[in-house]
């Protein structure tokens, strides 16, 4: 079995805070897993960990065999990674942008031109690629960050809370991206989430994190039925010993 | 009208005085920064003042006739060191008088005595030797004329006042130049004062422009992104210097030429007719000059880049970056102020060592150099920059290559660490 993403017995402290208690997942080849919890489970800093941002206290993370901490350099032309709360520089065009991000992955100018019109056509912004991105909505900046975060075609995308403050239809419209990618390019997707409702319809596999530990992993359906739940939010609450 | 006003000055002033960046900002850094400066002005003036107080004069005397001697006279009981000088004419004494430590020549012609008792106009020539910055030297030139005025009002009968003629003269590498010192003080400090005004401002703006690009990136949420690009941290890190560095050299072009053409009002100012030809005194900058500027001009802003980006490193968002860069401006103020009063080497070896320690002195000692022609220190100074701008770089690349460049804050309030989701 080749594991895209296999992380150890993650722990991470900030100061007295443990962020992340022993935390062990693994993600296969064309999936998408989805970490998901309350906030403050410790979501972001085990994305961050795998993305080669922040460094464990303990435990090992490997991207297809390579370590994050020793072999960061490569693992980053591997991932593609997608922050809860990224922004587009405001005065670069959604083409410029594009361009400027692209050409950190694209090896000429043939490559790059097509992962500009595969960006083009994943966000769906048509026309208004031309403008600046400071007179963008909050859910076209989004639509922008996850067509760059796909666009290279990366073996694994990490993808932190990828609907974030979205309405209902840029939501739908990103999560339609992400699932179509996945099966058109065969790409890895890691993804957290809070929104537990959204991550049944979309992730393969998730893992239920509380305190910065998995307290369930599984596809929806074999939780559900596990814990006898009509959805994942009531999966999450008996686990947690909220219910 | 105003409903609501106190309610709304009420939390300005809790907001601004519980941010300690603000505090900072706004009390202890102008304590500290006028206390510094108050003492650079009063080690400066005291240092002028104790090297105008050590006059030595040279006499040249041709005359040997009464007034004469009682001019002399007049000069040994004010405390001023009077040299006789044997030459056998002016262009001799002043060759002499280059080697000495006379800051002045006086000489009375022959018939100067007479002239004056046969009721005729008796003329005494002074010529103020420029060796430094120029304000000891003008300074001593005020101290002669005030002995000689007092002088003229000693004469008896009073009506003799009028009879004594002086005419000042200056001299500048070896060369007598028809001005009277004060003139040429004056132009040469308001060339001191212009050059470090512009390097100043340059520094600011640039340090300001720097401050941004690492907390720009943080508080519009794109540095993290930007940290998993397949590329290396130095790379981006480098990518933002040179990209600061072009816009500062930009800022520099434009201050050169500007000062060209400052430079060049001066010259313009002071036709053939006054006899000041500052060109052929070495008082405009040559080729060399300019080149040892602008390359002691180019290290100070990438230091002063490179300092500014390693410490906006630090902050979460623009606002505190620039604050924090703010404080490096006292660094920038205090040679300036040393400087534009007192000669380096006039001052105490500690504030000499403790000058030469901060980068921003160096440009100021460039723009000194380039009217003394004296490169060494210039030149020593621009290797002295580089070094400090690559160990500086190489701390911010340090932190760059780690985490701390997104977990690292500059905690000035005391409290629980944030815990991340």
């Amino acid at each position: 079995m080749v594991w895209v993403a296999e992380a150890e017995g993650l722990t991470k402290l900030f100061g007295e805070i443990r962020a992340l208690d022993g935390l062990s997942f693994r993600v296969e080849e064309g999936e998408i897993y989805g970490l998901i919890g309350p906030n403050g489970a410790g979501k972001t800093t085990a994305l961050r960990i795998v993305s080669t941002l922040i460094l464990p206290t303990s435990g090992a993370v490997h991207v297809l065999g390579r370590d994050v901490v020793t072999e960061a350099t490569e693992v980053r032309k591997l991932l593609s990674y997608l922050p809860e709360e990224a922004g587009v520089y405001k005065n670069l065009s959604g083409y410029e942008y594009l361009r400027f991000m692209g050409k950190f992955n694209s090896g000429n100018r043939a490559d790059l031109k097509k992962m500009i019109e595969d960006a083009a056509e994943i966000s769906g912004l048509g026309e208004r690629l031309k403008d600046r991105t400071k007179t963008y909505s909050k859910g076209m900046k989004r639509r922008l960050l996850v067509a760059r975060a796909l666009m290279a075609k990366p073996r694994l995308a990490v993808l932190d809370e990828p609907t974030s403050g979205l309405d209902v239809l840029h939501s739908y419209h990103v999560r339609g991206i992400i699932k179509q990618h996945v099966q058109k390019h065969g790409v890895t997707v890691l993804l957290s989430s809070h929104n537990m409702l959204e991550v049944e319809h979309l992730c393969n596999r998730v893992a239920l994190i509380n305190r910065g530990r998995i307290v369930a992993e599984g596809t929806p359906t074999e939780l559900k039925s596990k814990y006898k739940a009509a959805n994942l939010e009531e999966v999450f609450a008996e686990v947690a010993g909220l219910a | 009208m105003l409903e609501g006003f106190g309610n709304v000055v009420v939390k300005e002033v809790k907001e601004l005085i519980r941010d300690r960046k603000v505090l900072i900002g706004i009390i202890f850094v102008p304590m500290i920064m006028f206390a510094v400066m108050g003492f650079a002005v009063n080690i400066s003036m005291q240092t002028v003042v104790e090297s105008a107080q050590k006059v030595t004069v040279g006499v040249l005397d041709q005359d040997g006739g009464f007034y004469a001697d009682m001019m002399v006279s007049f000069f040994a009981s004010v405390n001023m060191t009077v040299v006789e000088v044997e030459a056998s004419g002016v262009d001799q004494a002043i060759e002499d008088l280059q080697g000495s430590n006379m800051t002045a020549l006086i000489f009375i012609p022959l018939g100067f005595s007479s002239n004056i008792t046969s009721g005729q106009q008796g003329t005494v020539e002074t010529y103020c030797v420029f060796r430094g910055a120029g304000m000891a030297e003008s300074a001593s030139a005020s101290a002669i004329n005030a002995v000689l005025e007092a002088f003229k009002k000693s004469l008896v009968p009073p009506a003799f006042l009028e009879k004594v003629g002086v005419f000042q003269k200056s001299v500048v590498k070896g060369k007598v130049v028809d001005v009277p010192p004060d003139v040429l003080f004056s132009i040469m400090m308001s060339q001191y004062i212009g050059m470090p005004l512009g390097v100043i401002m340059l520094t600011v703006v640039a340090m300001q422009i720097a401050a941004t690009a690492v907390a720009s990136e943080k508080e519009e949420k794109t540095l993290e992104t930007m940290l998993t690009v397949p590329t290396s941290r130095f790379t981006i890190l480098a990518g933002k210097l040179a990209g600061s560095v072009i816009v500062a050299a930009i800022g520099a072009l434009a201050y050169m030429l500007s000062f060209t053409y400052y430079m060049g009002s001066f010259t313009a100012a002071f036709p053939s007719q006054a006899g000041v030809d500052l060109a052929s005194l070495g008082l405009t900058p040559t080729m060399a000059g300019y080149l040892v500027l602008g390359a002691s001009l180019f290290v100070a802003l990438l230091s002063s880049l490179a300092l500014a980006i390693a410490i906006s490193s630090f902050a979460e968002d623009v606002r505190s970056a620039q604050a924090m860069v703010g404080y490096l401006y006292i660094l920038v103020f205090v040679p300036m102020i040393f400087l534009m009063y007192a000669d380096v080497n006039a001052l105490p070896l500690p504030l000499q060592l403790a000058l030469f320690a901060i980068p921003y002195t160096h440009p100021m000692l460039a723009a000194r150099a380039v009217f003394t022609e004296e490169y060494t220190l210039a030149v020593l100074g621009i290797v002295y920059v580089t070094v400090f701008t690559v160990v500086v770089l190489y701390v911010a690349a340090r932190i760059f290559t780690t985490e701390k460049i997104l977990t690292m804050r500059l905690r000035l309030r005391r409290g629980k660490p944030r815990r991340e989701e």
